[in-house]
């Protein structure tokens, strides 16, 4: 993988850093009045999600990490491990529980996923920002109340708890904000 | 383009400084733009340009600070002087840096850097700033934001704290390290203090400013994390000059830098030393936009 000196930093890049491929968040050029210059530079770790400040003497080169993302569609979980398919080449991925994460409550068959590969290895799988669930369990629900005051925790399909309003019953399809967690509406 | 307003906000900050030194009976001047030398700062370029191309080439270059031409007239016998006016840098880079801007440069004889932090202190009140001010001395400020003694750490221990951090240390010259690790350690804890005035830095990161044992009486000044202010005790005489343009020369000459010229005009002038004085290059843009945060 070719190196990337700060001059070539920019958002979106990806570095290797301690052993883990990172995305460069912000970068900012410290120039002293006195001295020379550096980076500041904020990077998240996309193995443990981790954010990281970090500060490069201007000039200094650190290797690239081979990470690319995909567009994939999450098919079927055969009881060990979640698998995906590139929908242009039919290509499938098994990714395993411990990569998959919280995503874990938002994955429907067919949707399609931002999966992270470094190496050609899936690092990391994002789910679309809102999904389908079904509610499997919940209290009963009130007639007559529309989206008001409060509401009650559901239960999804997934194993997910969602915040739902209180008109909202078993066997309801509802639109969830995978990055929220959040009810917006029913589906 | 900047609003009527703005215009009006801008020259109401100038009139002000330049009240606030008037009133003190400063001298207020103007020294040449165009130089015959460039500046031998390290990490500074001069911008270079040709004149005269019709009949006689000539390289010349706009001045970086006013620094120099202010101290010829210093050892001239000028008295208290202060000048605002537009300098120019090569390779600049960041959000807060550009290849042109504006800087109040002024120069009190007798004063230590203490006493020009007060004036400056005092300049900023008249500018309608009123939060607390911190002073803190380089090594205080290493040792409470980093738990660092950085006057007594040698170079090699300094490396491998700097490895421990994560952070470049191969560098040949410890100041540079220093700095780095100032940038990375403790300038962000500064962003939460109004304002806050770094001095005593260590001997060899003087610049041009007197030192006495360990450290060189120069300061920094900074407006909630953003530096402003570049203040010194002022070498006195043209053989301290001379030396430190050497090493500056020598250092560039390592990195790979363009190679420069020292100022000899500079040299001949000041061989009537400069009176004890201790001056300050203050960023105006910098300083207007942090002011009244």
């Amino acid at each position: 993988m070719a190196n990337y000196s700060t001059s070539q930093f920019k958002n979106g890049l990806k570095l290797m850093l301690g052993g883990n491929p990172c995305s460069i968040i912000s970068n900012e050029i410290r120039k002293p009045g006195k001295g020379q210059a550096s980076n500041r530079v904020k990077l998240k770790d996309l193995i443990t999600g981790k954010i990281l400040d970090k500060t490069f003497k201007s000039g200094e080169s650190l290797e690239g990490a081979d990470v690319m993302e995909l567009d994939l569609q999450y098919i079927y979980n055969d009881g060990n491990t979640w698998n995906f398919m590139d929908p242009n080449s039919f290509e499938q991925y098994a990714i395993d529980d411990a990569t998959i994460g919280d995503a874990r409550g938002y994955l429907v068959e067919q949707d399609m996923c931002v999966v992270t590969l470094w190496n050609n290895n899936p690092i990391a799988v994002a789910p679309p920002n809102h999904v389908v669930l079904e509610v499997v369990d919940t209290d009963p629900g009130l007639k007559g109340d529309s989206a008001s005051t409060g509401g009650k925790p559901a239960t999804m399909n997934t194993g997910i708890v969602v915040q739902v309003p209180l008109f909202i019953n078993i066997g309801d399809k509802i639109r969830v904000d995978t990055r929220t967690n959040e009810y917006t509406s029913r589906a | 383009m900047n609003t009527q307003a703005e215009l009006k906000k801008h020259h109401q900050l100038i009139k002000k400084i330049r009240r606030f030194f008037d009133n003190q009976g400063l001298i207020e001047v103007q020294t040449r733009h165009l130089l015959d030398y460039p500046t031998t700062d390290v990490y500074i370029d001069s911008i270079k340009t040709q004149v005269n191309k019709a009949f006689k080439p000539e390289l010349k270059y706009l001045h970086t600070s006013p620094e120099l031409e202010m101290k010829k007239l210093l050892a001239n016998g000028s008295g208290d002087i202060y000048q605002i006016c537009q300098v120019f840098r090569d390779n600049e880079q960041g959000q807060h840096n550009f290849n042109e801007f504006m800087i109040l440069e002024y120069y009190r004889l007798g004063f230590n850097i203490h006493a020009l932090m007060d004036d400056i202190t005092n300049l900023l009140k008249t500018l309608g700033f009123n939060q607390p001010t911190t002073r803190l001395s380089y090594a205080q400020a290493f040792k409470k934001f980093a738990h660092i003694d950085i006057l007594n750490t040698d170079f090699d221990k300094l490396k491998k704290i700097a490895k421990s951090h994560d952070l470049y240390a191969d560098f040949e010259w410890i100041e540079d390290l220093q700095i780095l690790l100032f940038t990375d350690l403790c300038e962000p804890k500064l962003k939460t203090l109004p304002l806050c005035f770094i001095y005593d830095y260590p001997k060899n990161q003087s610049a041009l400013a007197n030192t006495q044992g360990q450290i060189a009486h120069r300061f920094e000044m900074y407006l909630w994390g953003i530096e402003v202010a570049n203040g010194y005790e002022e070498l006195q005489h043209a053989n301290d000059y001379q030396n430190c343009f050497k090493h500056d020369i020598d250092k560039r000459a390592t990195l790979g830098k363009p190679l420069v010229e020292m100022d000899k005009d500079f040299l001949s002038v000041l061989q009537k030393p400069l009176p004890q004085c201790s001056g300050v290059a203050v960023g105006i843009e910098r300083l207007a936009l942090n002011l009244l945060k």
